[in-house]
């Protein structure tokens, strides 16, 4: 009865406890910001919304349809410098993003795929009720937990001064992180099977083959697809970001867009941004249901 | 030792999940024998099972299953030789859940086909016509194409059935074979037990003394690790069967610790 007692009263204090630490953390990071003087939104917040908003509002693209055929460049004394057709302008940006647009989708999908074959060995390795020796296990666990925690902008910046500018850097970063991920994922799925269907294909004198292709293989399999989806699809997200160190598509439009301050434009490829990935994710989740 | 002895134990002394061991002086099946393993949880009959089927090893002693010798550890290639011959109705050995009803019937024939055919499921079309009527013989035939994940308990019950008449064993090894069944689809269940057990020997862990003269012609009975009688099933009648339960003293409680002990004892090999 104590004993009992004594337990739930322990149980709870210690979460008690662990709620304190969590509220004096988050006291502590707050506090040494104000102390700093950091934490300020600058010195006209609002009104420096509002501008941003409203270019954000008019995005590039709508200059195609809309735009002015001859929008003209004067010096501060009256005489035309310049005369631009904008409805050319734009439409020649919206051909450049598209191929950026491109440039991203390959450097996601072979990045994502080269991340998957080369964790694959390392998942299997990894996968607790796999039984790897620990000679083989314990490296293949640390490698992935490497390339989980360096982000895919470091990689790529170490990379980009290795193979240069261009996709290459990029694929081999979105590679390389994404390889951490997959790993942690392949060995979860393959511990999650049901050892006792594996034992049974066992029992019947199957050779390890036969046990791999009959009863780990099919049964992983819809989980590794999903996967793989899963961070191919995060991939994208991710690459549209490379394209700042260098790595071309459209991180590099989105570099030229913030450092001109042209929110019209920079609006223009966050859409194109957000419709890539939101159909790519509708579209994987359709595959993923059905192999279910 | 007689020649048609499928199984032989002597002096043999094998750790149990539980804190006694199994120890047997002498135990001798021969062929055909049709042999049920009664006595109250914790007695040791799954650990005489799992070392028939050599997922144990005993610490001392002879074991003899279908000539072969279980007291050395086997080779990889030897395990899966005698599991090719030892059929095994277990409860922890579950259908591969997302193949077909029928492909998981085909399992039983892998220890006898070779190279890609058992990589890739494409079997010969004799071995296809054999599942076919095993799935008859359960009466699942209908549900050959059915993906195994949307069978019921009993339904899976059966095909793991199938896929040990497919297996075509010499000895069979059943561990409460009716324990997740109605009591109809149990007296069914034995009865394709004793049939698919014709020619070969049929060992079977029973609880239900019901089932006993159907499952059995021999009742052994067991007791804090050892043989407690083992008598023709004419000589075995009820009151003595209520007699020895009530005699025998379970001395462990099973559930977790029996698991447990389970799951470590099956070796790992290659995947």
């Amino acid at each position: 009865m104590w004993h009992r007692a004594s337990r739930v009263f322990v149980g709870r204090l210690g979460f008690l406890t662990l709620a304190v630490v969590y509220a004096s953390l988050v006291i502590g990071c707050l506090a040494t910001f104000v102390a700093e003087g950091e934490l300020s939104l600058g010195r006209r917040p609002l009104e420096n919304l509002v501008r941003t908003a409203g270019e954000f509002a008019h995005p590039s693209f709508l200059d195609v349809w809309f735009g002015n055929t001859r929008l003209e460049y004067r010096s501060d004394d009256g005489t035309v410098l310049r005369v631009e057709n904008r409805r050319e302008v734009e439409s020649n940006y919206l051909l450049g993003l598209a191929s950026a647009t491109w440039t991203t989708f390959r450097i996601a999908t072979l990045g994502s795929l080269l991340g998957a074959l080369l964790a694959l060995p390392l998942g299997v390795l990894t996968a607790r009720n796999l039984a790897a020796p620990s000679f083989l296990r314990l490296p293949a666990k640390g490698v992935l937990d490497i390339a989980r925690a360096v982000h895919t902008l470091v990689f790529g910046l170490v990379l980009v001064g290795i193979v240069g500018l261009g996709p290459t850097a990029g694929i081999l970063a979105i590679a390389f992180h994404s390889m951490g991920t997959y790993g942690k994922l392949f060995a979860e799925s393959i511990e999650a099977l049901d050892m006792a269907a594996i034992e049974a294909v066992r029992s019947v004198g199957a050779s390890p083959a036969q046990v791999f292709f009959n009863a780990v293989w099919p049964a992983a399999l819809p989980q590794f697809v999903a996967s793989h989806l899963y961070i191919w699809e995060f991939n994208i997200r991710d690459s549209t970001i490379l394209g700042v160190i260098g790595a071309g598509g459209l991180g590099l439009l989105i570099t030229e867009a913030t450092s001109l301050f042209q929110w019209g434009r920079l609006s223009t490829v966050l859409i194109v941004v957000v419709l890539l990935v939101s159909s790519f994710d509708a579209l994987s989740r359709r595959i993923r249901k059905a192999l279910s | 030792m007689s020649q048609s002895a499928v199984v032989l134990l002597d002096d043999v002394r094998c750790p149990t999940g539980g804190p006694m061991s199994l120890q047997v002086k002498h135990l001798e099946i021969s062929l055909g024998e049709r042999v049920a393993i009664v006595g109250p949880n914790g007695a040791g009959k799954s650990t005489l099972l799992r070392l028939l089927s050599g997922f144990v090893r005993p610490v001392a002693g002879q074991v003899l299953v279908l000539g072969r010798s279980l007291a050395a550890p086997l080779s990889a290639q030897g395990i899966r030789a005698l599991r090719c011959e030892i059929g095994q109705i277990m409860q922890d050995l579950h259908p591969v859940e997302r193949l077909t009803v029928l492909e998981n019937v085909l399992i039983g024939c892998l220890g006898r086909t070779r190279g890609w055919r058992g990589w890739t499921r494409c079997y010969p079309p004799g071995e296809v016509e054999a599942a076919e009527t095993a799935l008859r013989a359960v009466g699942l035939l209908r549900r050959a194409g059915t993906r195994t994940d949307a069978l019921s308990g009993g339904e899976r019950q059966k095909v793991a059935f199938a896929r040990m008449l497919m297996q075509r064993p010499r000895l069979i090894l059943a561990d409460e074979p009716t324990a997740a069944l109605d009591p109809v689809a149990a007296r069914e269940v034995c009865q394709l037990l004793v049939e698919a057990s014709a020619g070969a020997t049929l060992v079977s862990v029973v609880h239900n003394p019901g089932l006993l003269p159907l499952l059995a012609n021999r009742v052994i009975g067991m007791k804090n690790g050892s043989i407690d009688f083992d008598l023709p099933m004419v000589e075995v009648n009820r009151h003595g069967l209520d007699a020895f339960y009530s005699r025998a003293e379970a001395p462990v409680p099973v559930t977790g610790a029996k698991q447990r002990s389970l799951r470590t004892a099956i070796p790992l090999e290659g995947v």
